[in-house]
């Protein structure tokens, strides 16, 4: 059995998982008090891709992203909170001050350099991707302590670019 | 007519040619970088050639090189890139090439947009109004002149800059040179990094009517097309007709675009731009010498393939028909989607796209380079797909274009599907109450609480579960000794 509190667009749920169903095509689900049978037309879920199950008798493809942080279905894009009331953790979030290329692109201004103080949310340098001046943000106050990257050079995603370090 | 076409371009427009070109019995020639490989024009054409970089797609001097050791007879330049470039036209030509376009003249004078301007309004056409002249880097005080003299709010524009880009609002005297400065930033990769100056018109409709002529003198007007919606200077949702205008001054407006077609000598395929007010007077604003991206508006409601048109035209053809057999049946809409993530501020999404299914039935179109299992390059514009629906009204358009978002389904990179579907939904739309100004910065909105939203609840949960019992041992330990042990009681 596991304990889950799901919010979704600000509406909170609490789902409780019991087994497979015996043929392990499904699941049985408490959610708010309602039991809800749940069928796995496919064996396997990928991260990313489309998958589709069917609620009760309403069928619905979707995709939710690795983190779990949205949904995607028919209705469009819904934020996701899950709290997993066993472990008693919530999903964690990125909050160091790492920060990371959210696309490959090329690097065209860097606006910072070690030792600088900066604050939270001023740009501090412009990636170049898809033919768009992407500006990217300080994530958090305090003082850059690493720049790994040079105008002109192209990174990929995720790649740490700067890092910002208390002072 | 050709017998070999060389497409100059790549992703939709690129697909949309080559089958063009293959009904009509002309060999296709595609083009490729190798990041672009796996697109759909590659696959379908006669032949594919590989070029080093993106960049190749700009030189015309490479590609007029490539043309003639390809021996093709005309080039296709589809929208982007060097479809409006009057001096590639001009060395497609004197390589013994045609152009698939305007005469290299006219584009020459489409393609000076102050000039256009100035002409169009020495004729007698009201236009939007402009800077007398583009500004260098070094000009920042003939600027500042020119603006105060304008007045504001006003737009900096890049002379030579396409796709809206290096466009800039500004609403008072002392944003003009920070503004100035970005706008040359921008511009600077295009031909002289030279910026200049329109008055602002807010609100406003931004309306093309799609023109087309032969080299005979005729011209024939195929109706207009509204695309107002945009973000980042990009438009998202078209349609055809334009909700805004009475029908007295839509056949006005028709006949202005055909006289200033005329006036410019316009030949093949283009649209008249005008921005329009609410109180139904319209401005002209220039002339798109190419396709554009949302002809397939145009092409559902008049039954015109106007890509077998341009390479018709081209080719020196006359126009296959009169104004008076242009029957343009019901309402189209079209939306654009672009590889962008919704939840990181509408930012590229170059990737591999893992799925990808599209709507069908009828009166729905999909025009993409994309598959099950393509990338989305990051080297280009991040519109990899167009999603049209026609119906016989307006209403019946959007619903049917709703159910297509609804169905179009993608996974493996974030889409702006989600904010498409918002917009259709909002009131504004629903009702055709909309301009250039409605939709400044997008943003996603919670949506209202729906019954689904619980099945959603417990989707979530089943998948968090699944996913840590493949992906952590932890979780999976944790689960083997609550879990099963459960299980098995309850299954007894």
């Amino acid at each position: 059995m596991s304990n889950l509190q799901i919010t979704i667009d600000e509406h909170t749920y609490e789902v409780v998982l019991n087994l497979p169903s015996p043929n392990g095509s499904g699941y049985e689900v408490m959610v708010d008090g309602e039991r809800v049978k749940v069928l796995l037309p496919e064996a396997a879920l990928h991260n990313g891709e489309l998958e589709w199950l069917v609620v009760g008798e309403r069928p619905y493809e979707f995709v939710m992203d690795p983190h779990l942080t949205w949904i995607k279905a028919f209705s469009g894009l819904h934020r996701l909170e899950i709290k997993d009331l066993d472990a008693q953790v919530s999903r964690p979030r990125s909050g160091d001050g790492r920060v990371k290329a959210p696309i490959p692109g090329l690097i065209t201004h860097l606006r910072v350099q070690v030792g600088d103080a900066v604050e939270a949310g001023i740009s501090i340098l412009v990636l170049e991707a898809m033919k768009m001046e992407n500006e990217i943000r300080a994530p958090l106050s305090g003082v850059v302590t690493a720049v790994h990257v040079a105008a002109g050079q192209t990174v990929a995603r995720g790649e740490v670019l700067v890092e910002i370090g208390n002072p | 007519m050709f017998n070999k076409v060389l497409i100059a371009n790549r992703g939709e427009i690129a697909v949309r040619a080559v089958r063009a070109c293959r009904e009509m019995g002309i060999t296709a020639v595609a083009l490729y970088d190798p990041s672009d490989i796996s697109s759909l024009h590659v696959r379908l054409a006669d032949e594919c050639v590989r070029v080093e970089s993106p960049a190749f797609f700009m030189d015309d001097q490479a590609m007029v090189k490539l043309a003639r050791e390809r021996g093709v007879d005309a080039i296709y330049p589809g929208y982007g890139f060097l479809s409006e470039a009057a001096g590639f036209a001009q060395a497609c030509l004197d390589a013994g090439i045609a152009f698939i376009g305007p005469p290299p003249e006219v584009l020459q004078q489409t393609r000076d947009k102050l000039a256009a301007l100035t002409r169009a309004r020495e004729a007698g056409f009201l236009t939007v109004q402009s800077s007398p002249e583009a500004y260098g880097r070094d000009q920042m005080a003939e600027l500042q002149q020119a603006a105060d003299q304008l007045g504001y709010p006003l737009v900096v524009k890049s002379y030579r800059g396409g796709r809206g880009r290096g466009s800039r609002l500004i609403s008072s005297p002392d944003k003009v040179t920070q503004a100035m400065r970005q706008g040359q930033q921008t511009a600077a990769d295009s031909e002289n990094g030279r910026i200049y100056l329109e008055r602002a018109i807010i609100p406003a409709h931004q309306i093309s009517v799609q023109v087309m002529g032969d080299r005979f003198g005729n011209l024939v007007c195929l109706g207009e097309r509204e695309g107002s919606i945009m973000y980042h200077n990009q438009k998202v949702i078209e349609e055809s007709p334009t909700p805004c205008l009475m029908p007295d001054e839509r056949a006005r407006l028709w006949q202005t675009a055909v006289a200033i077609a005329r006036l410019f000598h316009y030949q093949n395929v283009g649209s008249v731009e005008f921005l329009v007010t609410d109180a139904g007077e319209f401005y002209f604003s220039e002339i798109k010498a190419r396709i554009q991206v949302e002809h397939p508006l145009t092409e559902m409601r008049a039954g015109i393939d106007l890509v077998r048109e341009q390479i018709r035209l081209a080719a020196g053809e006359s126009l296959s028909f009169r104004q008076e057999d242009v029957n343009l049946r019901g309402w189209a809409v079209l939306a654009r989607i672009y590889a962008e993530d919704p939840q990181r501020h509408f930012l590229p999404s170059p990737g591999r796209l893992a799925r990808l299914r599209v709507p069908t039935g009828p009166d729905i179109r999909v025009d993409t380079y994309a598959y099950s299992g393509c990338q989305v390059p990051a080297a280009y514009a991040p519109l990899f797909a167009k999603l049209t629906a026609w119906g016989p009204d307006r209403a019946s358009s959007i619903a049917r274009l709703r159910q297509g978002l609804a169905d179009f389904a993608v996974a493996g990179i974030p889409t702006n599907i989600p904010l498409l579907q918002q917009i259709v939904q909002a009131e504004g739309f629903v009702y055709g109450r909309y301009h250039t100004g409605s939709l400044k910065e997008p943003l996603l909105e919670n949506g209202a609480a729906a019954p689904h939203l619980r099945d959603l609840a417990v989707i979530a949960a089943i998948t968090y579960i699944r996913r840590h019992q493949q992906f952590e041992p932890a979780a999976l330990e944790r689960l083997a000794t609550g879990w099963h042990r459960e299980s098995r009681r309850i299954g007894n």
